[in-house]
């Protein structure tokens, strides 16, 4: 087994003198694709931050194994101001790093760069609209592309399928099977019916973590690790599956 | 009057003076009021305002100059306000009440109390844009360029913190750094301006050529320069309306600046209304054959 990417060693984290996670251990290989569940308030999106150094640390260790981690990040929807005057070729080049603070220009490279993942999304159209005029999917599109543009080595996507419709968050998924070839993917979301299917691995985060090495999900895990989500199937009508009565 | 004798004041040096401040106030506030509309934060810049007549009444009474004064407060109330929205300790709209009140509050004291002669209030709360002098203009003039510089070489830092800081700093970017430089930066452009429009009037240069601007466009890039040529000619035409009419400079100005965004927005609507009807006629004529 390769040497992992990040690794988080007994962290602990919160806000101001409160602490949201605790003793948390995770390792992320480079070709990890691990579904972060857990309730609302969990600390699914204090895990996210921390993990981009965004996150005071209580106590603990995170370290990069194989060098300085490069990391494409998606944050909530709710994050982006969409009345925000920037145009979404604007909002890609975001993406890529200052490589020099005192002349913090996009070098040649970075613009072609910029426009060949406009291209390769299907956004050049769109390229010098403002964000106010996308669809929640294109939005979503321009912010993926946000986070793609630097080759990263670790995406971290956190609940991507919020305010977009159907269609595009089967898009979404479809793209994220693809790209997990090419990098560690971190993608957290309280819909796990949903994302159980393509993740690899399951980090169910509750104030604390535990690790699932697989995928499956059964009733006795979440119960044992104490993981109060729902679990949501889709079908062809919206439905919801209760338990069997014990009298059947 | 006639029209010769009208066009005869733009060879008086206090009007030019006055044409040129009004220009300047327009440049300078175009970059920093997008920022400051962009990121919604036009509330903030009432607070370093009023916070910053509590200096001029403190230079006052110290025999100072009160330019000086009220750029100590408008800075130090910029970045006070900055730290405690970083630090999410005490509700940022509240601290911003406490300061712009307390600022007024401290500025009527120390004039109060100032013996022998008081200075005239209204010079500070509506400005005196017809008596700038050579210094003044010299000083905007500085500031105007230092901030053109400032934003060609640093664009994107600076809009990249102000559109969605947390995603700044995972690219490595000292968002703190500029988000308190932009502090002093908009604390700065706004005592400025204050020489020209003063207290009440002067969130107004900072938010209705821009509000305009963003009728043309949603391109931060763009916004600056539309604004700074809509300030300018606004307040320009408010100027020499202020004149024709004889009412007061600053109010006039800010009188145009409202009058041109009206205008601009009811056309935008206008056409805009009528091109989605003929563009609907079209449709229904295609659907037809």
């Amino acid at each position: 087994m390769s040497n992992p990417l990040l690794v988080l060693e007994n962290v602990s984290t919160g806000y101001f003198s409160q602490t949201v996670l605790e003793e948390i251990n995770l390792k992320v290989y480079p070709d990890d694709f691990i579904g972060i569940i857990g309730p609302n308030g969990g600390g699914k999106t204090t895990l996210v931050k921390l993990i981009l150094g965004l996150q005071p640390l209580f106590s603990g260790r995170i370290y990069f194994p194989v060098g300085k981690l490069r990391t494409g990040y998606l944050p909530q929807a709710t994050q982006v101001d969409r009345s925000f005057p920037i145009t979404v070729k604007e909002v890609v080049s975001s993406g890529l790093k200052i490589r020099n603070p005192l002349f913090p220009h996009l070098t040649s490279t970075q613009k072609t760069r910029v426009d060949q993942m406009l291209e390769d999304a299907g956004l050049a159209g769109l390229a010098s609209r403002p964000i106010g005029e996308l669809s929640g999917g294109q939005l979503q599109k321009t912010l993926l592309c946000r986070a793609l543009v630097e080759k990263p080595h670790l995406l971290i996507l956190d609940e991507p399928n919020s305010h977009v419709d159907k269609k595009f968050e089967r898009e979404l998924y479809g793209w994220l099977g693809e790209l997990s070839r090419e990098m560690a993917i971190l993608l957290v979301s309280h819909d796990i019916g949903t994302i159980t299917p393509m993740v690899k691995t399951i980090a169910c985060v509750n104030h604390s973590l535990h690790y699932h090495p697989s995928n499956q999900i059964s009733e006795e895990m979440l119960k044992v690790y104490n993981c109060p989500v729902d679990i949501i199937a889709h079908g062809p009508v919206p439905h919801r599956v209760l338990r069997v009565h014990d009298d059947e | 009057m006639m029209m010769s004798e009208f066009f005869s004041i733009f060879e008086y040096q206090f009007f030019q003076n006055a044409i040129a401040a009004a220009v300047l106030t327009s440049v300078i506030a175009s970059m920093v009021g997008t920022y400051m509309v962009s990121r919604k934060i036009v509330f903030i810049g009432g607070g370093i305002t009023h916070a910053s007549f509590g200096g001029i009444g403190l230079a006052y009474y110290m025999g100072l100059n009160p330019f000086a004064g009220a750029a100590v407060f408008a800075v130090m109330t910029a970045l006070g306000i900055e730290w405690i929205s970083d630090k999410g300790k005490v509700r940022e709209d509240s601290a911003i009440a406490v300061l712009w009140s307390l600022g007024m509050a401290l500025g009527i004291i120390f004039v109060f109390i100032t013996p022998g002669y008081t200075p005239n209030l209204m010079t500070f709360l509506f400005g005196s844009i017809l008596s700038v002098g050579i210094p003044d203009l010299l000083l905007l003039l500085f500031f105007a360029i230092f901030l053109v510089i400032l934003f060609l070489v640093f664009f994107r830092p600076i809009l990249y913190t102000a559109f969605d800081p947390e995603f700044a700093k995972t690219k490595g970017i000292a968002v703190s750094l500029y988000r308190y430089m932009m502090s002093v930066v908009m604390a700065l452009a706004i005592v400025l301006s204050i020489r020209t429009v003063g207290i009440i009037l002067v969130l107004s240069i900072f938010t209705i050529p821009q509000i305009t601007a963003m009728i043309f466009t949603r391109d931060f890039r763009k916004v600056i320069p539309w604004a700074a040529a809509l300030g300018a000619f606004g307040s320009v035409a408010g100027l020499v309306a202020a004149y024709a009419l004889d009412i007061p400079a600053s109010a006039a100005v800010i009188f145009f600046l409202t009058i041109q965004f009206l205008i601009i927005k009811a056309f935008f609507m206008l056409t805009g209304r009528l091109l989605n009807l003929r563009l609907k006629n079209m449709f229904y004529r295609y659907k037809k054959d």
